[in-house]
């Protein structure tokens, strides 16, 4: 059997909107993968949780403006401890321009905004950990 | 007295229509259903809903109310069961409250926001705070990090109040502080009656309201440190019988059903679930030796008005009847106060989507509207921007004119709850009182509703309904104009400004530095020795953040000392 897509998702931080980042957890699980919801993280607990779980991916939530902050630190933390290889997602609440500055050049694979259809988001990581 | 000579003069029983006529209308109703109508129009009845579920009918008429009789259901504004309003005279005696939120930045870009507003005609104020403020950290906490000042302003110390508060009088300022959970509901407003006592302001002429309830520490927002439901819920009643007893004109607990709406449930699980809490409240208060007089005048509640139109008027009108009938039957209130239900409405951010984001202004008009028809005490309109940031000052001007439209333009003030008397309306206020009353039973089922919290009931409420909400709009049967509903060929390209915060963190944490070398850490220490005491003892704990910010004792050092006397609690969902 195919080994299934393993997804560590947490909200940043201090960031208290939870409605979105638990749905996309459900919704990830529905469609086949294995999905472990953290809750509230810091991004160093979030890297241990993705080292702990042999995650492929990492979903962060962002409504509470820390995306800038704390998103990126995720993703240097991974590369200090040679985890390149997990993909990172965002979603959330943020300005346009903030989020084609995560995708540019600070390494998140995809950030989703408001709006997004669930299946594009399930679609995105499927097609990001097959080329991985 | 009013009520006296209508009972004398009626004659029994007092129904809206009388029985032979709503014998005709039914038989005429039958005969237009059967006749006026397309195969396809019959075939559509019982596939209408409203929002929370309750089915719609093609058409109303006097026959869906016969039930209902004028003086002990409907009334008059001002006099019992208060559906159409709480006062008699309504706007014409004074309009809802103009009451935007402000909080961005450092306290000081935030006082240039409210007093942009006052000066563009707000009549109210509403802060709002940043997460860790919200959540109880200091700016320069480690916590802290990449949230100091997004999403509302940062406070520290009693100093960012006054801050925030700089050339505005204390004295006759309208301020709503919006201090979500009861930990921090303990010591920011405990900031604002030491800043008036400081300039001279008496408590007594201090007004104003914030937020206070133990589902937002719990439920609504979830948190990496969470205080245990039964802590947080002591809190909130320590907050509630302090004040009443001290800021006669201060109400000290907004029941929160908005932000339980947004965070997934609907209009009615909103109303019902507030007065659970408030019915909580008042039996431990009762329990303290508090008689329901003392307090019921001061407990307010904050509605979120959602999309359903009229479902949403039916709501405003029904919640205060169920207040009523509570109040008047259940604790036996003698005060008229005490029977009041008075309510802040934002409309609901969680509708306004972030594509063509201009068409938000079209979605909030509607739903201020609606709450102005629901006969609202206050009033936030969302800006457009909401799906991107805290609103500019263009956006937030926007909504701001849009609640003065409302108030001088449309006309809907003019006459106390217009809409009563529709049969719709009146159907669905009715059925709203119904469903209202069968949630609050529920929950009274299961041992009240700290305990429903504690076993994770509400979580897994919430989760259940926002489930059901999301699958409706991914396959279409829940339409959103320009996103899965009349979406655009071509993707709007228009870039929206964002509101950017200035460097937050570094000012507060200058300040946070300053304000440790001028304090007494002796008297620091004193404050939360004395704090941490009280923690254990049934004792009221606001005396004690009052006296600690006074001498300078930061938010971030008490709430700490809250989460080390309490201990923390596992979000349940995990």
């Amino acid at each position: 059997m195919e080994r299934k897509i393993r997804v560590v998702m947490a909200k940043l931080g201090l960031d208290i909107h939870w409605r979105g980042v638990y749905l996309v957890s459900q919704f990830l699980k529905d469609s086949g993968m294995e999905v472990i919801y953290l809750g509230n993280k810091f991004p160093e607990q979030i890297v241990e949780a993705a080292v702990e779980e042999d995650a492929d991916v990492i979903g962060l939530s962002s409504l509470g403006g820390s995306h800038l902050t704390l998103g990126p630190k995720v993703v240097r933390l991974l590369k200090e401890r040679g985890l390149d290889h997990i993909k990172v997602f965002m979603g959330g609440v943020m300005a346009p321009k903030d989020a084609r500055s995560l995708e540019e050049e600070h390494g998140i694979a995809k950030v989703y905004l408001p709006d997004t259809p669930m299946q594009v988001i399930i679609d995105g990581i499927r097609s990001t950990v097959a080329l991985a | 007295m009013l009520e006296t000579r209508q009972v004398r003069n009626q004659s029994p029983p007092e129904c809206l229509f009388s029985e032979e006529h709503v014998k005709q209308i039914k038989a005429n109703y039958q005969d237009w259903f059967d006749n006026s109508l397309r195969d396809a129009d019959r075939e559509s009845e019982g596939k209408y809903f409203t929002h929370s579920g309750i089915p719609i009918k093609l058409i109303y008429t006097p026959a869906d109310i016969d039930h209902l009789n004028y003086t002990e259901d409907i009334g008059f504004s001002g006099h019992p069961p208060y559906l159409r309003g709480v006062y008699p005279n309504m706007y014409r005696g004074r309009f809802f409250t103009v009451r935007q939120l402000a909080g961005l930045g450092a306290p000081e870009d935030c006082n240039e926001r409210v007093c942009y507003l006052l000066d563009h005609g707000a009549t109210g104020i509403s802060i709002l705070f940043d997460l860790p403020t919200v959540r109880g950290y200091n700016s320069d906490d480690p916590e802290a990090e990449g949230n100091v000042g997004a999403c509302g302003a940062a406070v520290d110390s009693i100093w960012d109040i006054d801050a925030f508060f700089k050339d505005i009088d204390l004295g006759t300022a309208s301020t709503n502080i919006v201090t979500h959970l009861p930990s921090t509901s303990l010591v920011i407003p405990a900031m604002y009656f030491a800043v008036a006592e400081q300039r001279g302001t008496p408590w007594t002429s201090v007004a104003g309201t914030c937020q206070n309830d133990f589902i937002m520490e719990t439920c609504v927002g979830s948190a990496p440190e969470i205080l245990p439901p039964q802590a947080s819920f002591r809190m909130q009643c320590d907050v509630i019988e302090w004040v009443c007893k001290n800021i006669p004109r201060w109400n000290p607990v907004s029941y929160n059903g908005y932000n339980l709406r947004e965070a997934g449930t609907d209009a009615v699980g909103e109303v019902g679930t507030a007065i659970a809490n408030a019915m909580a409240t008042a039996d431990e208060l009762i329990r303290r030796g508090m008689k329901i007089d003392d307090f019921a005048p001061r407990m307010s509640f904050f509605w979120d008005l959602h999309n359903d139109f009229f479902e949403e008027i039916a709501k405003c009108r029904a919640s205060r009847k169920v207040w009523y009938q509570l109040m008047k039957e259940r604790y036996n209130a003698q005060k008229p106060k005490s029977l009041l239900m008075r309510f802040h409405v934002q409309t609901a951010g969680v509708t306004l989507p972030a594509t063509e984001p201009l068409n938000n202004v079209a979605r909030s008009a509607f739903q201020g509207m609606a709450a102005v028809l629901g006969g609202c005490q206050s009033l936030h309109i969302d800006s457009y921007d909401e799906a991107y940031s805290a609103p500019t000052e263009e956006a937030a001007l926007l909504s701001l004119r849009t609640q003065q439209i409302l108030q001088a333009e449309t006309g809907i003030c003019s006459t106390v709850d217009p809409l009563a008397g529709s049969y719709y309306v009146e159907y669905l206020t009715d059925q709203m009182v119904q469903r209202i009353w069968d949630h609050i039973n529920k929950i009274e089922g299961m041992g009240g509703l700290v305990k429903a919290v504690e076993d994770g009931w509400l979580h897994r409420e919430i989760s259940t309904y926002n489930m059901d909400y999301q699958k409706k709009i991914e396959s279409g049967e829940m339409k959103i104009v320009g996103v899965n509903f009349q979406v655009a060929a071509e993707k709007e390209t228009k870039a929206i400004e964002v509101y950017e915060y200035p460097e937050t963190y570094s000012r507060q944490k200058t300040k946070l530095e300053k304000l440790r070398k001028e304090r007494s850490s002796t008297k620091v220490q004193e404050c939360l020795d004395a704090l941490k005491d009280a923690c254990h003892r049934e004792e009221n704990l606001v005396p004690h953040c009052l006296e600690a910010v006074k001498n300078l004792v930061t938010l971030g050092e008490i709430e700490e000392t809250f989460r080390e006397e309490f201990g923390l609690w596992a979000f349940p969902l995990l």
